[in-house]
């Protein structure tokens, strides 16, 4: 952990970042976001199992703010989100100092300690515990026990289901929904400046928390996660109506990936699959 | 006065006669969740519980409600109210935390315009608090002069006895008619039963007086440049909280000529909320549309309608994706109102 302070107060006294979006304790012991601005700031700077945000979320507000690189500390999944906005031409890699960490795994309840019953699914499915490239790396890897995946059993059942059930299934789920937009805030890759629910003229979609409102506002976010999601899972966490938002996106990119030989985030030259075309795509879905 | 104590059972009975009654009966349940309860036995008491996710809000100010449809009719527009649902509402087992918004937010909603689709529903109800035992980083009732054994908003409160049995207070005549009412199920209390103390007391965070007077003049501080900067803008806290009582009203067109308008949640951590029609935004980044958060909460509520526009019951920080901690940022408030209260 000092080995990231001291990456951490070089960069900031070398100018080498104007400022770094990292994870701090708070005095309840809690790790949460903030920004370092000076070398001082940066004694601040920790990473533990904890550090659940993706801090990739951050960029927008940041991007147009000043002189210099924005420095960043970055998860091996969270830089899949800097990759695909990089791919998506919404931030230039030159403008990033990227400390990558190590991650031993980060926990899905942050009220709860690290355990094999207490890690987020993705950590199952992460392929690289050191980020693939970087401008400084800091941390030890760990090993430890990969949690089960819960998800993919649900996944199975709902995918066997008929499409009333699932319409059923998923009523009860966006009935929940409180259109606090949580999810769509916390995403990395949600970075319209104008969400389609707040144009309103026509109003596409309706804003109220009815069936149909929060039906239409849970599937168009879905359709545009479609091959973009990066698989951070902030969306489900972020829920205060615990509805299984990452079912959806994880499916989709799935599908990405089965039908497009794609996953989005994974490398900085290959064109996003959404705004691209391949005569070798394949075309039996028109009919 | 005689004093009485309730059995859980029967407080589970007199649950089953008012769904009988056709009331609305809203209690916790299993899943530590406020719910219209279908029949009795969802119904689970427990004061150690942490405050549910969501407050009961909505059940008197829902997140969405139709104002009134509107039917094109050749060269005319008729205009329909909604069925209102006038069944009683009865809440059960609120913490102090949770009964005390009632009356707060009330205020807000009979101050010029008397809102009928509020008043209707709170008019109509009847609140069963029970004492608080649990408590947490994030809890703060007693900070603002409330406490765990509080009996604001509550008409009828429960303090927890020995053997799933209550100490029952009738906190306000409506409170006295129902356990009238309701009489057979309630016994005189010969003091058999031991009660359920809390374990300790909650610690005392900040001095709201103090912070009162640093927020009336600090409106340009530069604690407010970072005090809200990693917020991401979401409406969590405010969805959760049980006080916080903004909505919007809206039009939403059902086929080509037909429609209703509808009054919904809306919050201040939302860009859109002050965007003018002009396009002017006068809270135009995150560390502005934060401190409006604090700052209506526990200064310009308390100015026009005296009351702290909060109850300390934690919930926006429990649930914030970025840990945002309002208490943390009282508390900073608290700590540099003992140095100045001169604008920086």
């Amino acid at each position: 952990m000092n080995e990231l302070k001291q990456i951490c107060k070089e960069a900031l006294t070398e100018k080498k970042a104007r400022f770094i979006i990292a994870y701090r304790e708070d005095k309840n012991k809690k790790t949460k976001p903030f920004i370092a601005r000076t070398p001082e700031d940066a004694e601040q700077i920790i990473f533990n199992h904890q550090a659940v945000n993706n801090l990739a979320v951050y960029f927008p507000r940041f991007k147009n703010s000043g002189e210099g690189k924005i420095g960043i500390v970055v998860k091996s999944c969270d830089l899949k989100a800097v990759t695909a906005l990089i791919q998506e031409n919404q931030i230039k890699r030159d403008d990033l100092f990227i400390i990558g960490v190590n991650c031993s795994g980060v926990v899905r309840d942050t009220t709860m300690e690290f355990s094999n019953d207490n890690t987020q699914i993705k950590c199952k499915y992460c392929q690289a515990k050191t980020p693939p490239y970087y401008d400084e790396l800091a941390e030890e890897s760990k090993e430890f026990e990969m949690p089960d995946d819960d998800q993919a059993e649900l996944m199975a059942r709902i995918e066997k289901m008929s499409s009333d059930e699932r319409l059923e299934f998923w009523s009860a789920e966006f009935e929940k929904c409180i259109k606090c937009y949580a999810c769509r805030q916390v995403c990395p890759m949600c970075y319209c400046e104008k969400c389609i629910v707040e144009k309103s003229e026509p109003q596409w979609i309706d804003t109220s928390s009815t069936a149909r409102g929060n039906f239409s506002w849970n599937i168009i976010r879905a359709f545009h996660m479609a091959g973009r999601c990066i698989g951070c899972h902030e969306c489900e966490r972020a829920c205060p109506m615990d509805i299984p938002l990452t079912l959806l996106t994880r499916k989709m990119g799935m599908v990405a990936s089965s039908e497009f030989g794609y996953r989005h985030g994974m490398s900085l030259t290959e064109p996003a699959l959404i705004g691209t075309y391949s005569t070798s795509d394949k075309e039996d879905f028109i009919k | 006065m005689e004093e009485y104590i309730v059995s859980l059972d029967n407080l589970k009975k007199i649950a089953d006669e008012l769904l009988n009654n056709h009331c609305r009966v809203i209690g916790t349940t299993s899943e530590n969740k406020f719910k219209e309860l279908n029949y009795a036995e969802e119904l689970v008491l427990n004061p150690g519980a942490v405050p549910t996710s969501s407050s009961f809000k909505e059940f008197f100010f829902p997140k969405t409600e139709p104002l009134f449809f509107y039917k094109q009719n050749h060269s005319n527009v008729d205009l329909f109210n909604p069925i209102q649902d006038k069944s009683k509402i009865v809440i059960i087992g609120a913490k102090p935390c949770d009964a005390a918004s009632l009356p707060i937010i009330s205020k807000v909603f009979n101050w010029d315009y008397k809102d009928d689709l509020f008043n209707s529903r709170y008019d109509n109800s009847l609140i069963i608090g029970m004492s608080c035992h649990y408590s947490d980083e994030f809890c703060f009732c007693n900070d603002l002069g409330s406490s765990p054994e509080n009996m604001k908003g509550s008409d009828v409160f429960l303090k927890p006895l020995a053997d799933n049995y209550f100490k029952v207070v009738s906190v306000t005549p409506k409170g006295a008619e129902f356990i009238n009412e309701y009489q057979k199920y309630f016994e005189k209390d010969l003091g058999k039963n031991k009660s359920l103390e809390r374990k300790e007391e909650n610690p005392k965070h900040f001095d709201y007086d103090k912070v009162k007077t640093w927020l009336d003049n600090n409106f340009e501080n530069k604690f407010w440049d970072t005090a809200g900067e990693m917020c991401l803008g979401c409406a969590q806290c405010a969805f959760v909280c049980p006080t916080c009582h903004c909505f919007d009203i809206v039009d939403e067109q059902n086929g080509s000529c037909a429609g209703r308008r509808a009054k919904n949640w809306d919050a201040c951590q939302f860009s859109l909320f002050t965007k003018h029609a002009s396009g002017h935004n006068p809270r135009d980044n995150q560390e502005k549309r934060y401190r409006q958060r604090i700052s209506h909460k526990f200064k310009y509520y308390m100015d026009k309608f005296d009351e702290v526009l909060c109850t300390g019951c934690g919930r926006c920080s429990r649930g914030c994706p970025v840990s945002l901690d309002i208490l943390q940022i009282v508390e900073e408030i608290n700590s540099l109102s003992g140095n100045s209260n001169s604008i920086q």
